[in-house]
Formats: structure tokens, C-alpha cells, sequence
């Protein structure tokens, strides 16, 4: 046999694949990301990525590009939908192998490596003028901070009421129809409920992230977007007062490990009584907590700044597109304000188009509880911003989480706690 | 076959003889190189490179290595690994094989059982994660229980706690291994002569002893077999720990894997893959480590083994 030498010609085969394509090459360049205005007819085919909205928004999505084909002949739409888990993951994907569809549902956390790494329109340059139709504070949310340029259309907005459970209230003796408004308050009516029920309720499903933080008065990053200071008195303050609620088994134990989601299960298993959510939360009570429905209150979110929280949801357009016009177009028509206010009565969001947030719709209760959830949370938005840098990703989340349970435990004080996570997000911050 | 090959050349043309063999191979090679030497070799090359998901990187020399030792949870992730080998490994080799005695002979219902063991192996892991998980929960099946009969005074923080989280998840592991190696030493059971069983009998040589002279050194190979099945797997450990923490790595990330801390720094948009393949690279030099451990000290004990003079003796 000839073994060493068919062995040789293996190697030598594998060693030019692996050169070929180990990723060391550049990247492939083309399409729009040249820079420049972006205009022309739109009458290409784009394909259109959005995150977890076919299963109850179909009918909606595809009247819309209905729509858009009609008035503009020669276009064609491909929507193509992506399930809640993993949509980072599938983005990163998508993005390092080229394929990234041209119009792309984001979050701003989202878009900004895309941004850092040349994959998405800056929208100032390619459709200027395009900014006018949104409000200055959701444009302002796509920008990235050591970049000029917006990223991404703003689309929908959220904000959310706190829930809280009046049964489990009345249960540790505490007033239901006055729920707590300060921080303070909080605090001391959780002690009381663990009190009350000897451990067995707890107030709080979720230990601070970095939302929490910024509500409580902590300054997330420095002026300049360059440093994280959330470690600040503020945040220390707010991380001791958790401490103590977590001895006093005030906060559930598995709050050390879970996630928005899984407070979000307790609540509606009746393992905790008080929850921040959103709008559209109230929904979801209905058909899968009917129990808590009952009995669920709603209030305002308690802040020490006077400013809620917004979540803001974008359309990125590829830098790679063939057919930039048509993405920028149809991006374009989905963010516009009627097809936003369209959307707002679909689901409980907000749109990010100017003047829309006037309408009655957003402005009057119309008696019914989402009516009265709508309205409040509309108001909220007024003065509401983001606490999230757009730099603060994943993997800073969760060495925060994670470095807030070792406080809770007592490996680390408070103090400690939150200096290590600030070290170790400004190392992430350096690489990325 | 050095005396066969010759005499195969003589009947066949030369050129015939070489190129079938590799056409019939061809497709699976293919598939190998795209699918794994590829990728590896790959992975060898960007773990000297500072890539990012959405930038090729340049090289960076052993930059990735250097800040592996630096990294703390590089280290806690080794620990949790070498215990987890240590606490699984064990129970997976002695517990299947008296399952598998239990289960042996052909009587009125054993096949129920038989089929009972081995449920939960095909279970998918997730939904196996996640029944134990509301069991242990604090405010689970299993805390309640216990509650109820006033055996605890608090929830026991099988899920929150570093250590308890870790032990859970070895036991979701044992549970669900069980009886996938109770199958292979059923297999192997059935080899073992009867005649041997038969003779110790005649000897004197109770039930126990019997196992312990007959079937013990029996299945030596086996056990070989399933320690090292058993340890990779377990040092690869993923799903068990990452179900239970809630899709963490436990409280304060204390019970992480070199698996999860893998996934954790290449994951999203902002992924590190240089340093996610450098871990990857690490991860496999010990798996071959284990691999070579673990069958070197079966063979050092089965070389001249105590059981196998026994048995020499007995005749």
C-alpha cells in the first residue's frame, strides 16, 4: 500500500482547506457598505428577519408586505421569523457567514457589533432625512457610542407597569390597594411579608441587573461611553439593601440563578408577589395564570430618578445587501407611524414614530385593564430611556448576575462584588 | 495478512485493487474531513488568534493560553470537571452492573422492568433536566415532601447551593446513564459460561462469592469500557448543570464546565472564538488524557490481576 504517501496527500490536501478557510481571510466586501446615500427604485428582492412575531403576528406582517409589493411592482418580500432563544446566536451566525438577511429585526445590545464590524447601514448617511419621522430619543438609541451614525429605524417601543399579587399582599397583612412607590417602601413591606409568612413568600424574584441599577440612581457608564462606574455609592447602596432582603429570605433563593423569565414563572406560580413586566404581560396572566389574574395589581415602576425604563426595538438594514434600496424602503414602510400605530393595537407596544404616542388610543382609558395599563405605561414613555449601554452585552450580563450572587452569598461584600464586575466588563469592553 | 496480500494482487489488476478500496471510502472521508478534520484543524489554528465572531483576528501567539491560566473560572471549571468524574464514574460502573444481575433472567415481568430502566436514557435531556428541577426546586416536590413530614425546618437549596447543585446534577447524570450501561453489561452477562457459575457452585461458593470470583472478572473489559465512556462523558458534562442552574452556571458561576464556559465566551455577537477554541483545544488534551488514564490503569489491573490468580488457583 501506499499509505505515507496517500497520508502525505491527505495532510497536504486538509492544510490547504484549512488555510483556505480558517477564517484568517478577510471578510467579503461588496454590496452597500461603501458609504454614501442609498436610493433608487425599490423593486428588488430582499429577504426580512424578525424575532419571534410569526406565531402571533402573521396576519398582520404579511398584509404589510402585501402592501409594500403593491405599491412598489417588482419588489418581493421573503419574511423569514426566528424564535425567542438563541437570536444573538443566530444573528452571529448569520452575520459571520455573510448571510445576514437585509432587513433585521435588532435590540440596540444587538446592533452594536454589527455596527463595530461594518455589517449594517449607518442610516444617517444612507437616508438622510430619514430620522425626521422619529422621535429623537428612540433615533438616539440606535447610535453607538465612538461612532457617528444611527444603526438602525426605530420600531417599537416598550415600557412596563410592576405586577403584583394583591392575594399574597393581604396574606402577610399589607395593604393591596397600596402597593409600595419607593424604594423604601418596597424594602420594608418585602421584610414584613418574610416576616409575616415565616420565609414563605417572598417579595422579589430577582436579584439587580444592570436596569435595576441604573433605576436606583447608579450611573451605568461614564460621560463618554468609555468605562463602567456602575460601582458607584448608589449602586453599592442598592446591592446591601438586596443583601439583607436576601437573609431575611425576603428575595427567593433561586434569584442567585434566574433570569427575567424565570421571576417572571414564579410570579405567575404565586412563588413571589411582586414582578416589573411589560404591557403585553397582562395577556399572558390571562391564559396561562388565570389565579393571578384575578388577583393581579398593577403599578408604577418604582425609580429613584423619576425615569422608567424603555425597550426599544429597531430594523437594521445589511450592509451587505444586493439590493439596499428595497431594504431601506421596505424598513422604512414597516417603521412608518401608521404601520407602527397599526401594530400598537395588534399588541401592547408603543410605536417610536413622532406624535403618535397623542392619539387617544395611548392618552385615554377606555375602562378596560389593558386600557388602563396602555394609558400608563404611554405616560411612562414621556420621560422613560434606556439604562442598558448598547456596549453592555451577554457576557457582561451575566458575570454581573453572577457576581451579585456572590454577594448574596456573603463570599464577597456588596462593595466587592460590584468593583470586580466593573473590572471585568471594562476587560470585555478593551477586547471587544 | 502480510501472507494474504500478495496472493489477492496476483488475481486482481493492480490499478483495480488500489482504487476500490478508497472509492468505497471516498464518501465517508469526505464527510470525516469536512465535518471533523476540518473543523479541528481549524480550531488549532484559531486558538493562536484573537477572533471574534464578526472579525477574523490576527495571531496572537499563546496570548489565549496565557489568559486561560489567568482566568479564575478556567480553574473552577477544571475542579468541577475532576469532580464530577469523581462523583459519577463510580456509580456508573457498580449500579448498572446489579441492575443488570437484577434484570438477567428471563422471568414473568422483567422485561417491564428491563424497558423501565432504560427510559429515562432515551428521554431527551432537557425534559429530564427540567422534571428534576421541579423536584428539587425550593419549593419542590422533594423540599415540600420533606417539609410536610417536618424532617426540615427551611428548603434544602439543592439548586442554589455550589456544592448541592453539583451533586443534583450528578445524580440527574447517574439516573439517566443507568440504563444505557445496564444494557452493555447485560450483553456481556450473557457471555459469561455457565459452566463456571456451575462449578463454583459445586465448589461450595455462595451467591456473593460467586459474583465476586465468577462474574466480577467477567466483566472487567466491560467496566474498562464504560469507565472511560463514563469519564469523557462526564468531563464534557453540559446539559445536567446547565438545566438545573436555570440556564447559569450556578450561583455566581461557581458551577461552571469547561463545556458551558466554551459556550459562554463564543456565544453571541461579541463572541471570543480565539479564546473558545483555545479552551476547545485544552478540553480535548484532556479528554485524551482521561481516555489514556483511565485505560492504562485498567490494564496495569488486569495484567496480572488478583482475580485471574484466583482463578488459576480454583483450578
Amino acid at each position: 500500500m501506499r499509505t505515507p504517501a496517500t497520508r502525505a496527500a491527505a495532510a497536504l490536501a486538509a492544510a490547504v482547506l484549512t488555510a483556505s478557510g480558517c477564517g484568517l481571510a478577510a471578510p467579503g466586501t461588496g454590496g452597500a457598505g461603501e458609504g454614501g446615500p442609498v436610493d433608487g427604485p425599490a423593486d428588488g428582492a430582499i429577504t426580512f428577519q424578525t424575532w419571534n412575531l410569526k406565531a402571533e403576528y402573521e396576519d398582520f406582517f404579511t398584509g404589510v408586505i402585501e402592501e409594500f409589493e403593491r405599491a412598489n411592482p417588482g419588489a418581493q418580500v421573503r419574511w423569514l421569523d426566528q424564535p425567542a432563544e438563541g437570536y444573538a446566536d443566530k444573528l452571529s451566525a448569520d452575520a459571520a457567514a455573510g448571510t445576514l438577511p437585509d432587513v433585521v429585526n435588532v435590540a440596540p445590545d444587538l446592533v452594536h457589533p454589527l455596527a463595530e464590524a461594518g455589517m449594517v447601514l449607518d442610516l444617517d448617511e444612507a437616508r438622510p432625512g430619514a430620522a425626521g419621522a422619529y422621535t429623537a430619543d428612540a433615533w438616539e438609541g440606535f447610535t453607538v457610542p465612538g461612532r457617528d451614525g444611527t444603526y438602525a429605524y426605530p420600531w417599537y417601543l416598550n415600557t412596563g407597569p410592576v405586577f403584583y399579587n394583591r392575594a399574597l399582599f393581604e396574606e402577610a397583612g399589607l395593604d393591596p390597594d397600596s402597593p409600595p412607590t419607593t424604594y423604601d417602601e418596597l424594602f420594608d413591606q418585602a421584610l414584613e411579608m418574610a416576616e409575616a409568612t415565616d420565609g414563605g413568600t417572598a417579595m422579589l424574584g430577582q436579584t439587580p441587573g444592570i436596569i435595576d441599577l441604573g433605576l436606583y440612581g447608579s450611573q451605568a457608564m461614564n460621560e463618554d461611553g468609555t468605562r463602567f462606574t456602575f460601582n458607584d455609592a448608589a449602586g453599592v447602596e442598592m446591592v446591601e439593601r438586596y443583601k439583607e432582603l436576601y437573609d431575611a429570605g425576603a428575595l427567593v433563593p433561586e434569584s442567585l440563578t434566574q433570569d427575567y423569565t424565570g421571576a417572571g414563572e414564579q410570579f405567575m406560580s404565586g412563588a413571589i408577589a411582586w414582578a416589573p413586566g411589560s404591557a403585553y404581560d397582562l395577556e399572558n396572566f390571562r391564559t396561562n395564570a388565570p389565579d393571578l389574574y384575578k388577583n393581579v395589581g398593577i403599578t408604577e415602576v418604582i425609580t429613584n430618578t423619576g425615569r422608567a425604563h424603555m425597550y426599544l426595538q429597531g430594523l437594521a438594514v445589511s450592509a451587505k445587501s444586493e439590493e439596499p434600496a428595497t431594504a431601506a424602503a421596505f424598513a422604512e414602510f414597516v417603521t412608518n407611524a401608521a404601520n407602527q400605530e397599526a401594530f400598537a393595537h395588534e399588541v401592547q407596544i408603543f410605536p417610536s414614530t413622532k406624535g403618535s404616542l397623542d392619539d387617544p388610543y395611548f392618552t385615554e382609558e377606555d375602562g378596560t385593564d389593558e386600557g388602563r395599563v396602555r394609558v400608563a405605561a404611554a405616560a411612562q414613555l414621556e420621560s422613560a430611556t434606556s439604562y442598558t449601554p448598547v456596549v453592555f452585552g451577554d457576557q457582561m450580563q451575566n458575570l454581573l448576575r453572577d457576581e451579585i450572587a456572590l454577594a448574596m452569598r456573603g463570599d464577597k461584600s456588596p462593595q466587592q462584588a460590584l468593583d470586580d464586575a466593573v473590572d471585568r466588563c471594562n476587560a470585555l469592553l478593551e477586547e471587544g | 495478512m502480510t501472507a494474504l496480500a500478495p496472493a489477492v494482487r496476483r488475481r486482481a489488476p493492480r490499478m483495480q485493487g488500489a482504487a476500490t478500496p478508497w472509492l468505497f471510502l471516498a464518501p465517508a472521508l469526505a464527510a470525516a474531513v469536512a465535518f471533523s478534520l476540518y473543523p479541528f484543524a481549524n480550531t488549532v489554528l484559531l486558538a493562536f488568534t484573537d477572533a471574534r465572531t464578526l472579525s477574523p483576528g490576527t495571531f496572537t501567539g499563546t496570548d489565549n493560553f496565557v489568559r486561560m491560566v489567568e482566568d479564575h473560572r478556567f480553574w473552577l471549571a477544571l475542579r468541577n470537571g475532576g469532580l464530577y468524574v469523581l462523583g459519577v464514574v463510580p456509580p456508573l460502573v457498580l449500579l448498572p452492573l446489579l441492575l443488570a444481575l437484577l434484570v438477567r433472567d428471563k422471568g414473568p415481568g422483567v422485561g417491564v422492568f428491563r424497558t423501565l430502566f432504560y427510559t429515562p436514557v432515551i428521554a431527551s435531556a432537557v425534559v429530564v433536566g427540567l422534571i428534576w428541577t421541579w423536584l428539587l426546586d425550593s419549593r419542590g416536590l422533594v423540599n415540600g415532601t420533606l417539609q410536610a413530614l417536618g424532617a426540615i425546618s427551611g428548603p434544602v437549596p439543592f439548586l442554589t447551593d455550589e456544592y448541592l447543585l453539583l451533586a443534583s446534577a450528578m445524580l440527574v447524570t447517574v439516573w439517566k446513564g443507568l440504563g444505557y450501561y445496564m444494557v452493555i453489561y447485560l450483553a456481556t452477562l450473557d457471555r459469561v459460561p455457565k459452566e463456571l457459575h456451575e462449578a463454583a457452585q459445586v465448589d461450595g461458593a455462595g451467591a456473593v462469592r460467586r459474583f465476586l470470583v465468577v462474574t466480577l472478572p467477567a466483566m472487567r473489559t466491560t467496566m474498562a469500557l464504560i469507565s472511560v465512556l463514563s469519564a469523557v462523558a462526564a468531563f464534557r458534562v453540559f446539559t445536567e448543570v446547565f438545566i438545573l442552574s436555570g440556564d447559569t452556571a450556578g450561583p455566581g458561576g461557581r458551577d461552571i464546565t469547561l463545556v458551558m464556559l466554551i459556550r459562554e465566551v463564543s456565544s453571541g455577537l461579541d463572541g471570543n472564538v480565539g479564546y473558545a477554541s483555545a479552551l476547545s483545544l485544552v478540553l480535548f488534551a484532556l479528554t485524551l488524557f482521561l481516555l489514556l488514564a483511565v485505560l492504562r490503569l485498567q490494564s496495569g489491573a488486569s495484567a496480572p490481576g488478583r482475580a485471574g490468580a484466583a482463578g488459576r488457583g480454583r483450578r
